[in-house]
């Protein structure tokens, strides 16, 4: 029996949810015009004014928010409510440039937990569950969504943080921990360690997993539910939208349900900007439509994916987006060929290797290098120097065949590249060094 | 049958592998009676024969190596001109493919031992002992 945090909401009939949005969306486009400069300035630079939005088939009018903007802006620029109003900020890794600060008010806390209570509820999590969040604590997003959906659940919440496995581990075991949520890196590394330290899955009571803030591939969500013998669910978000929780997976583990009462999706084209229709891969656009603090319109995710209609077993009404294919800025272009390390993944984890590599891509005589280091399979090992050589071939040959050009492969030792607590560092592209 | 079993690890070719192994073995107090290393561009492949195999491996796997055992021959023959020549051309004759050999860190002044690994061990053993070769047993290694 499919269990709701909030019925009315998550099954809410199209009419209802759109009248809903439509409501939200007009007072928010007010807020955002009369309390920040900069996002007034792009909609008097393209010419809309806030009576221009009626509702959401006037959303297209608005100007797009970027990455960029967030840079030009830090920290103030974008924010929508007195510093006296805010109860928090989180922020962003920063690894691709200056950082991102996010503000909540603490209705934005609320909202933001909420979300993470209906992807709590959605993974099977009631009261009498214990959840362990190893997500990391602290700016980032993850462990404080996490945790906050937990305890509106009313769940047992261990606020472990990333990283000291073999304390998580026996924290599992001893205080029978029922859902973990991590990254799917570190679950997969929590999987590794639970087999070598000599212990079943069945001696565990998890039965689920709340994974994200990372791409993952459907192969690597295989083997994490197998290693540690649960049903693993994938949950999305950004910093910059509130953090985890935006959309999350039900029992059909067929894409991620947004919340559409809170943050409105749409794809677009990232060349030309144009709205594509349902069902057509691009560009993910969120629009905030109850955030108070710090409320984005149109925000350019760089996540490309898909979205859905269509029926759902679990009963939800809200629209699905599927598993993001790649970030348009994770997309290496490597001799013209556009690459996503999930490909990659996806060939290792079928042929029957670790999903821990590593990409190293480099020019060479103004040729594109990509050398691809996977750990090999002990079970795959042979005395003999033909038959490795021979696994390093064929594996060439399989990510050949799925991404169209060569790649070198370099068997290296089992557990020699570095496992990840937080999200984990899948590419060097030396190329970028050279500009 | 007197196959010897022959212990295989995957090591990077980067500085300091085949020495983190060694260190396991000096820890574990194991002798090394053979040792080669084939090495390629991306990583080498250690392949041994110890006087307490299933030590070794069992030590080996615990520290996460990739290892594997498998059989190989062992002969013993006269230190002279001609004797490997005359082992190589009995399983010539006999049609037995030779992978790789290498010696015994062997101290004796009269004779010599090498590790041979071919696919079909059964034929070989048999060719060799027909050919009146000298095989060695892991006793016999234990002992050396």
């Amino acid at each position: 029996m499919e269990k709701y945090w909030n019925k009315e909401i998550e099954c809410a009939s199209r009419e209802d949810m759109k009248k809903l949005q439509d409501e939200r969306l007009v007072k928010q486009v007010k807020h955002v015009y009369d309390n920040v400069k900069y996002y007034r300035d792009l909609m008097d630079k393209k010419g809309v004014k806030p009576e221009d939005i009626k509702g959401t088939e006037d959303l297209h009018k608005l100007p797009f928010l970027s990455k960029a903007d967030l840079r030009d802006a830090y920290p103030y620029g974008l924010l929508a409510k007195p510093l006296s109003e805010c109860v928090r900020i989180h922020s962003t890794s920063g690894t691709t440039g200056k950082r991102v600060v996010a503000f909540y008010t603490q209705n934005d806390v609320d909202m933001w937990n909420d979300c993470c209570a209906r992807a709590i509820t959605a993974a099977g999590g009631t009261n009498e569950d214990v959840v362990q969040v190893a997500y990391g604590y602290g700016l980032f997003t993850g462990g404080m969504g996490l945790h906050g959906g937990s305890h509106k659940v009313g769940s047992l919440t261990l606020p472990m943080s990333s990283g000291n496995t073999e304390r998580q581990i026996q924290f599992m075991q001893d205080l029978g921990a029922t859902i973990l949520c991590c990254t799917p890196s570190y679950a997969a590394y929590i999987g590794e360690t639970i087999y070598d330290m000599g212990i079943s899955p069945d001696d565990l009571k998890l039965k689920a997993g709340i994974f994200g803030a990372e791409p993952w591939t459907e192969e690597m969500r295989r083997s994490i539910e197998k290693s540690l013998g649960i049903k693993a669910f994938d949950i999305y978000g950004l910093t910059e939208s509130s953090g985890p929780g935006v959309a999350f997976e039900c029992s059909e583990q067929t894409g991620m349900h947004i919340n559409e009462d809170n943050f409105i999706p749409e794809i677009i084209d990232p060349e030309t900007g144009e709205v594509l229709p349902e069902g057509t891969v691009g560009e993910l656009v969120f629009t905030s439509i109850t955030k108070e603090a710090f409320p984005l319109l149109r925000y350019r995710t760089r996540d490309l994916c898909v979205l859905s209609r269509k029926k759902c077993s679990c009963g939800r009404t809200l629209i699905k987006m599927a598993k993001p294919m790649g970030r348009s800025d994770d997309m290496m272009i490597i001799r013209g060929v556009n690459v996503f390390p999930s490909q990659i993944e996806t060939v290792l984890i079928e042929q029957g290797y670790s999903p821990n590599y590593l990409i190293e891509v480099d020019r060479v005589n103004n040729t594109d290098t990509l050398d691809i280091s996977v750990e090999m399979n002990p079970e795959q090992f042979s005395d003999k120097v033909k038959d490795m050589q021979k696994q390093e071939r064929d594996l060439a040959v399989a990510i050949k065949t799925m991404l169209g050009i060569n790649p070198k492969v370099h068997l290296v030792s089992p557990k020699s590249i570095t496992r990840s607590e937080g999200k984990a560092v899948r590419v060097i592209d030396r190329r970028k060094l050279h500009d | 049958m007197s196959n010897v079993r022959q212990i295989s690890v995957f090591v990077d070719n980067k500085p300091n592998q085949l020495a983190g192994v060694m260190k396991m073995i000096k820890e574990c107090r194991i002798n090394v009676r053979a040792l080669s290393l084939a090495d390629t561009s991306d990583f080498g492949i250690v392949r041994m024969i110890v006087n307490d195999t299933d030590k070794t491996v069992e030590k080996l796997k615990a520290a996460s190596y990739a290892v594997t055992v498998t059989e190989v021959v062992a002969i013993s023959i006269p230190d002279s001109p001609g004797q490997l020549s005359r082992v190589l051309d009995i399983l010539g004759a006999k049609n037995v493919n030779l992978e790789y050999l290498y010696t015994f860190l062997g101290k004796s002044d009269r004779s010599v031992s090498f590790v041979i690994r071919v696919d079909d061990i059964a034929n070989a053993s048999e060719a060799l002992t027909d050919g009146g070769i000298i095989q060695l047993t892991e006793n016999d290694i234990a002992e050396m």
